[in-house]
């Protein structure tokens, strides 16, 4: 029998992925995400086909089962405290970047539908964070240094860089919703996704290392990547973007409204003027009179117009078959 | 475990179990987003969809209670940002957003309390949902409760020898004993997923899962879907002009 201690010590976990429920986010935000999310995962999905042909989806079924369950050993983390794998870093890492998504995007539906964590509206969102963003950022570090000499930093910076962004990415959504949260709490939240970042590297190097050692060759190096200077470009741009953009968000969390402060201290907002009248300005449909009627129909036209940014990107992505 | 419960639920007989499963996503879909979309009133008009819904597990004869303490599993996360709404000075928004968290949660609840989760990936799939996800879902389901009893087996095996979390010393060693455990089930799923493999190409497996066709959508799913998306909408508009 676990003692009581144990089973405090089960409980105190640190909780690293945040699954956005139903009800959080503001209609245009999660009805923009879904729609972002739709063809970007559907891409990967197909991409992963070509990769591991149709014959062997048991492969990613079960190794998403294995993330499952891999949340159910603890990692020490100090007195009275554990944390677990999250693992979109650990899939990319094994399985290439295009099946760890299709994997991540699979375990959110299953979470979503059997054990009520994350929202199906949400979906879309948590799979931009999880499947799409985060699995990115974790797999840009590894397929850049991860075949050299940093292999280990490599690996350790992906899989935290993979948790931080989709946890930052999860708190800007909630944000931009107006899902209110005071200065101390923004602080210790995102102090916690520090934490949880590092962690997971850890984690992940610490299996990565063991893996080596069991089973030479699981990791797949995309030596193509490696080779091609176009491709490893594109990868290190997009890799700058991702760091820049989380750290333009920790900033930003850390000074809200810092822009619009600036703006006013130095007195360019009162002689600030609009160079160009956009049709959907202050999300309302100018040509409408009615309110509710303008902000729906701005709402669903900013959807539209999101959706044929993100299938013309998807086109021009399949066509690029470099990266 | 708990898993079971949903999964006995799910393969009822009555009625609503019957039901095409697409009418039940589009039904579901309809009701969250009339609930996501409300700005006046939503306690009212949550409590009201909680009713209809709970009437919904009544005639499901799916346990009500259950289903009521099943769909809290979302609060912990809902109220944390409720308090802190509450605490930011905002409490009304605070309220709305754990209530409409919980009766979201609650409708999934109903479709996938009604409906078996093998038969409801083949509803999505004939919504136009990618093929290859579903089946990756489907298998991820299928093996998901052995594996996590694999890894149950080995957190029995490691407490047996000692590896207790009591010890405050050595945190370094148990981080990489646990790191080498993980890494241990990795190869073992990855082996497990070699054996089921070769097992379902020895049963004549071509890369697709053979699924008998979904049964045509019949007049009682018309009424179904018209029926349980006006309700929803028309309690939105009534409680929001009231």
């Amino acid at each position: 029998m676990p003692s009581p201690w144990h089973e405090f010590c089960d409980r105190a976990t640190v909780k690293d992925n945040v699954h956005i429920p139903d009800g959080f986010l503001a209609t245009p935000v999660w009805a923009a995400l879904d729609l972002a999310a739709a063809p970007s995962v559907a891409y990967m999905a197909r991409r992963a086909q070509r990769e591991f042909d149709e014959s062997r989806v048991p492969l990613l079924g079960v190794l998403g089962a294995f993330v499952f369950a891999a949340q159910m050993i603890n990692f020490p983390v100090g007195p009275g405290t554990t944390g677990h794998l999250v693992g979109g870093a650990l899939l990319s890492f094994t399985l290439g970047p295009a099946a760890a998504a299709a994997v991540m995007t699979a375990i959110l539906a299953i979470q979503a539908l059997v054990f009520q964590d994350g929202g199906i509206l949400a979906l879309g969102a948590n799979a931009v964070n999880m499947a799409v963003l985060g699995v990115l950022a974790g797999y840009l570090p590894f397929a850049l240094w991860g075949g050299g000499r940093f292999r280990k930093l490599a690996i350790f910076g992906g899989a935290a860089l993979s948790v931080l962004v989709s946890a930052l990415a999860a708190l800007s959504e909630l944000l931009v919703s107006g899902v209110k949260m005071p200065f101390p709490v923004l602080g210790l939240s995102v102090a916690l996704f520090l934490i949880s970042a590092a962690l997971e590297g850890a984690i992940t190097l610490a299996i990565m290392q063991a893996l080596a050692r069991i089973q030479p060759g699981t990791a797949r190096v995309d030596h193509k990547l490696a080779r091609s200077g176009w491709s490893r470009m594109l990868a290190t741009v997009s890799l700058a973007t991702l760091v820049l953009a989380s750290v333009g968000v920790l900033l930003a969390s850390a000074a809200p409204d810092g822009l619009e402060r600036l703006g006013e201290q130095t007195g360019i907002t009162s002689r600030m003027r609009t160079l160009i009248h956009t049709p959907l300005t202050n999300y309302r449909a100018a040509f409408l009179h009615s309110d509710n009627l303008s902000k729906a129909a701005a709402g669903l036209a900013g959807v539209a117009l999101v959706y044929c940014a993100c299938l013309a990107l998807g086109r021009i992505a399949a066509r690029n078959r470099s990266l | 475990m708990h898993h079971v419960v949903l999964d006995r639920w799910s393969r009822g007989s009555t009625a609503v179990h019957r039901l095409d499963p697409r009418a039940k996503i589009v039904s579901l879909l309809l009701l969250l987003i009339a609930l996501a979309t409300a700005k006046h009133s939503v306690p009212l008009l949550a409590f009201e969809l909680a009713l209809l819904l709970a009437a919904g597990f009544c005639w499901a004869r799916v346990p009500v209670v259950g289903a009521l303490a099943r769909a809290a599993l979302v609060l912990p996360f809902a109220a944390t940002f409720a308090g802190i709404a509450w605490l930011a000075g905002d409490p009304a928004r605070g309220l709305s957003l754990a209530v409409k968290s919980y009766v979201s949660a609650l409708a999934v609840l109903f479709v996938v309390s009604t409906t078996p989760l093998p038969t409801l990936l083949r509803g999505l799939e004939a919504m136009g949902a990618p093929r290859f996800l579903l089946e990756v879902a489907q298998f991820l389901y299928r093996y998901l409760f052995l594996i996590s009893e694999e890894a149950q087996l080995m957190r029995a095996a490691a407490a047996a020898r000692n590896a207790s979390l009591e010890a405050w010393r050595g945190n370094r060693e148990r981080f990489r004993a646990a790191g080498g455990a993980l890494a241990v089930l990795f190869v073992r799923s990855y082996e497990r997923a070699a054996m089921i493999h070769r097992a379902m190409l020895a049963r004549s497996f071509e890369g697709r899962i053979p699924t008998l066709s979904i049964n045509r959508f019949t007049t009682r799913d018309i009424v179904f879907v018209v029926l349980s998306s006006a309700i929803p909408w028309a309690l939105r508009f009534v409680t929001a002009a009231s």
